[in-house]
């Protein structure tokens, strides 16, 4: 690397992603604690059938969707988006370029957000899967999604050390990624419809896109720029890396299908195929990950290491999962059944809300410069959501499994099938009520940490407030 | 937290080369993937739904063997081709065609006569049912592009429907009729018709 | 490397990849799909849904009911039945091929007939054995049934195919089945049942999880203690004696659209024999 004489301080790059990430952090903590706190509501139902029977803002089948796009477009899209700007800035070594945008960009998304969850819950969702925002909320969505890429690409441009790093390539693919899938889905499903089953096959597409490989992209791409990190070595093999880049997003994009939809066969063969060869990626993702760390004699003690740790192996297992959801046999058992749902909340929240997790709190305190308000609060958050998590997605994978198999059974009536998974929503419900403590203590952080900064802002008086960035740029 | 993320030696990251068995165990994977889609896909066909494999398999699997089958496939030929006149109740159309419910020509026992008809065509005064039909445009020789089968099951279609009874005629007996046919210009009326072998 | 070129190329390469395959392959082969013709037959399918059944899928698309239901049925396989029709003229001969090929039936009467002489076999196998019987001058025919938990369930006759979807938007394929399928639901409950199951499953089905959509409909004192015409008939002590409950037009509509649900004739491409007359024309 080669100093030179105008070499931007590390703290003048932390300080320039302050208000962006403030402005993306704290909506997505708001956002996630709703959304747990909604998808407990909509699990309720199956404790309490006619709980909301007079109530159509809370009924189940509106509820649910908008519980789960909360914490995909609410809490996960944003969040990612704000630890991609930091890795862009702290790779580049240059303070965010167009720093107004991401601003901007975040507010416009989570009004999209509101606008989006508003449109399900008074029922006028698109009826498709992850889709459900309609209209007004895709292009508030998209348009902050655009204002965002700006402003990272042209801090990606403007970067001191040409060399690509690792996670350029997942990341600056992922920035690409959404605005294609995104957009070409709502505008075949939603502008301008195409006829019948064509469009579950996009819709399809759309979600396995944006679930499996936008996540995998933004989460993999960050988890390979923060283990090094914590590691305290370079990445295990670069070329492996690349070579888990490019196998992941040729086969991981062409997953999705399931069996046995009322599509013709080649589309879920190809699915099932794509699926097969994704153990190809997976197999390097975990070689680099437990090369990287293995012998590191870094402690994590519930700290941003262990999230990304965790998070990471969590991806493989949720990826295993989707895998085991594609082979012909298996898929037979546990398609339609609460198995699929186990794998996308893993997905969701095991591997990726852990990773940006772990993100979050190793860059938040540098962003701030100063310590988090509960410090303490990381651990127990973690161990929260590790508890949680095995309740919600073990006691929903197993009763997916069993559920299928006696679906597959004509002689066991379906009343039967159904009370024999009610059990386990006793598990997963005592689960999302972890979750959602964990993101409460989440949450707790960013807000305390936002309004203490705010007013100390206030306090500093009216010269800090035209230059709040030197105010606090002395590192604690 | 005790390091500095942008130490610079760890921003880099060393360069190994991809392990061989890696894309040995993808190539691998890539024609097994292969030979799955191969066996699985229908190649693209839209018609074709798993669990069938082929366009080929499922084209065997259609319910079109005995004769109710060739009942059913005869409707269909029979609606597009001669519906229009005959009527699809097979009344027939003042002024187009004579009908073929209960008329003897399509109950007589043989079935010479009834191959030779579409296969010709037929002009002049016609007797059905004991009444003389006359029909300005007659009847051209549409059956005479028609395959033997569909042919055959338009036949035995108008012998087993609205209240006709009689037998089966098969696609060979088609074959030997027009095998047999001699003149190349349509039947004049019931006079040249019953000259023809019932 | 230095040059971003390449990511952009791998994101192009990829992800068009699967757009073309994908996006543009599944518009240019369903998305122009047409009507077909019910197999054997010349009626059109699938018809368009009635104003109230398309109307009930904004209701049903609105709820949110894909959360729980499918609207899919699966196929594991397909086989074959032989079913002898006729003995034709010569008995004996018949009797004596079905001593080879089943003994069970060698004494077979014409009085017995149509019987059932193979069923659950391959296509191969019936072909050949209904050969040889044709051979013995008997009319025998080949019945194929599709086959499946899905299908032993009574959720549907055959799979479900892209036609079946035809009119729809949105397309509410479903992912989950916490509760049953629905593919064919049109052919179990009726208007009246469907409209009960919607304000109180449980008393239509016990041990249903189903949450009663009672915001659908309205309850009210019933008029001089005679119910209106629109009035539901529900059994006794689901609401006071002197009440009654009347469907909304959403609830109306929503249980048009369940009874219009019924994907339950022949196609070519999810063929299958009819035990009975074809759907579309009993109604």
């Amino acid at each position: 690397m080669n100093v030179n004489e105008n070499k931007i301080s590390v703290s003048e790059i932390d300080a320039s992603c302050r208000v962006p990430l403030l402005a993306l952090f704290g909506g997505a903590a708001l956002w996630l604690v709703i959304g747990l706190a909604l998808s407990i509501v909509a699990s309720l139902t199956f404790h309490k059938p006619d709980m909301f029977a007079n109530c159509a803002w809370l009924t189940y089948g509106r509820v649910q969707p908008a519980a789960n796009d909360l914490i995909l477009y609410g809490f996960c899209i944003p969040a990612a988006l704000g630890v991609m700007l930091w890795i862009f800035a702290r790779l580049s070594q240059i303070p965010i370029v167009l720093p107004l945008l991401p601003i901007v960009a975040a507010n416009i998304w989570h009004l999209g957000v509101v606008v989006g969850t508003l449109v399900i819950l008074s029922g006028n969702s698109t009826g498709f899967l992850w889709l459900e925002y309609g209209r007004g909320a895709f292009v508030l969505l998209l348009c902050a999604f655009f204002l965002f890429a700006i402003s990272a690409f042209a801090t990606f441009g403007a970067r001191h050390h040409r060399e690509l790093h690792v996670s350029h390539w997942f990341l600056i693919a992922a920035l690409l990624w959404f605005p294609w899938i995104y957009a070409a889905a709502n505008f075949f499903l939603v502008i301008c419809p195409v006829r019948g089953v064509a469009q579950a096959v996009i819709d399809w597409w759309f979600a396995n896109n944006l679930i499996f490989v936008w996540l995998a992209l933004v989460g993999i791409g960050a988890a390979f720029y923060f283990l090094p990190k914590f590691a305290g070595r370079p990445l295990h093999n670069h070329y492996l890396a690349l070579f888990a880049f490019w196998t992941l997003i040729i086969f991981g994009t062409w997953c999705g299908i399931p069996q046995g939809a009322p599509v013709p066969a080649w589309l879920p063969a190809a699915s099932t195929v794509a699926s097969a060869l994704l153990i190809i990626p997976l197999i390097a993702i975990a070689k680099i990950s437990v090369k990287t760390v293995y012998g590191a004699n870094t402690q994590c003690k519930g700290g941003p290491f262990c999230y990304i740790k965790f998070g990471t192996a969590a991806f493989i297992l949720s990826s295993l999962m989707l895998i085991a959801q594609a082979c012909p046999h298996f898929s037979r058992v546990v398609g339609f059944t609460w198995f699929g749902p186990a794998q996308t909340q893993f997905q969701l929240l095991g591997f990726f809300a852990i990773v940006i997790l772990g993100g979050f709190y190793e860059l938040m305190l540098r962003v701030m410069g100063c310590e988090l308000p509960y410090p303490k609060f990381v651990r127990v958050q973690h161990w929260l959501f590790i508890a949680g998590l095995v309740l919600l997605v073990g006691s929903l994978a197993v009763a997916g499994i069993v559920q299928g198999m006696k679906l597959e059974n004509p002689k066991i009536a379906f009343d039967d099938v159904s009370s024999a998974t009610l059990i386990a929503f006793r598990f997963s419900t005592t689960g999302q009520l972890l979750l959602l403590l964990g993101s409460f203590l989440f949450a707790a952080n960013i807000f305390v940490m936002t309004a203490r900064w705010k007013f100390g802002l206030l306090k500093s008086g009216w010269k800090a407030l035209n230059a709040p960035l030197q105010a606090s740029e002395v590192k604690s | 937290m005790n390091h500095d993320l942008s130490n610079s030696k760890s921003q880099t990251s060393t360069h190994l080369t991809v392990p061989i068995w890696i894309i040995a165990l993808m190539l691998t994977l890539i024609f097994l993937g292969g030979v799955y889609f191969d066996h699985h896909s229908g190649w693209f066909d839209a018609k074709v739904y798993g669990p069938y494999q082929s366009a080929g398999q499922l084209a065997a699997y259609q319910p079109l063997s005995g004769e109710a089958a060739i009942v059913a496939h005869g409707k269909q030929v029979y609606e597009i081709n001669c519906g229009t006149c005959h009527g699809p109740d097979g009344m027939g159309m003042p002024g187009k065609a004579p009908p073929l419910a209960g008329s003897e020509w399509v109950n007589a026992k043989g079935f010479h006569r009834l191959v030779e008809i579409p296969q010709l065509g037929l002009n002049g005064t016609i007797t059905v049912k004991g009444q003389p039909m006359n029909f300005p445009t007659g009847m051209a020789a549409v059956g005479s592009a028609m395959s033997d089968a569909d042919l055959a099951a338009i036949l035995t279609y108008i012998r087993a429907s609205w209240g006709n009874n009689a037998d089966a005629v098969t696609a060979d007996d088609v074959k030997a009729v027009r095998a047999s046919v001699g003149g190349h210009h349509a039947i004049d009326g019931d006079v040249e018709l019953k000259t023809i072998p019932e | 490397m230095k040059s971003s070129f390449p990511i952009f190329l791998a994101v192009f390469v990829a992800l068009g990849a699967s757009f073309g395959g994908f996006v543009v392959g599944g518009i240019s082969q369903l998305g122009t799909e047409k009507q077909t013709t019910v197999l054997n037959s010349t009626d059109t399918y699938p018809l368009q849904r009635t104003g109230d059944a398309t109307l009930g899928l904004q209701v049903y698309r609105a709820q949110g009911c894909a959360a729980c239901h499918t609207t899919q049925v699966r196929q594991d396989g397909m086989t074959c039945d032989v079913v002898l029709m006729g003995a034709g003229k010569n008995l004996r001969a018949v009797q004596k091929v079905l001593g080879e090929i089943a003994p069970a039936d060698k004494d077979l009467a014409t009085n017995q007939l149509p019987k059932t002489i193979f069923s659950g076999v391959t296509k191969e196998v019936a072909g050949d054995n209904s050969d040889k019987l044709t051979g013995a001058g008997a009319k025998a025919e080949i019945h194929i049934n599709a086959t499946g938990a899905d299908i032993s369930r009574g959720w549907g006759i055959r799979q479900s195919v892209a036609e079946d979807f035809l009119w729809d938007y949105p397309v509410q394929l479903g992912s989950l089945r916490a509760g049953p399928d629905l593919a064919n639901v049109g052919a179990r409950y009726t208007m009246n049942l469907q409209l009960q199951h919607l304000y109180a499953p449980q008393s239509v089905d016990k041990n249903s999880a189903m949450p009663p959509f009672k915001y659908l409909f309205v309850v009210r004192k019933k008029i001089n203690g005679e119910l209106s015409p629109d009035a539901l008939s529900l059994p006794k002590g689901i609401v006071p004696d002197d009440s009654e409950v009347i469907p909304t037009d959403d609830a109306k509509n929503l249980a048009a659209y369940l009874v219009s649900l019924r994907a339950d004739v022949p196609l070519y491409d999810a063929p299958f024999t009819p035990t009975v007359s074809a759907p579309a024309e009993k109604k």
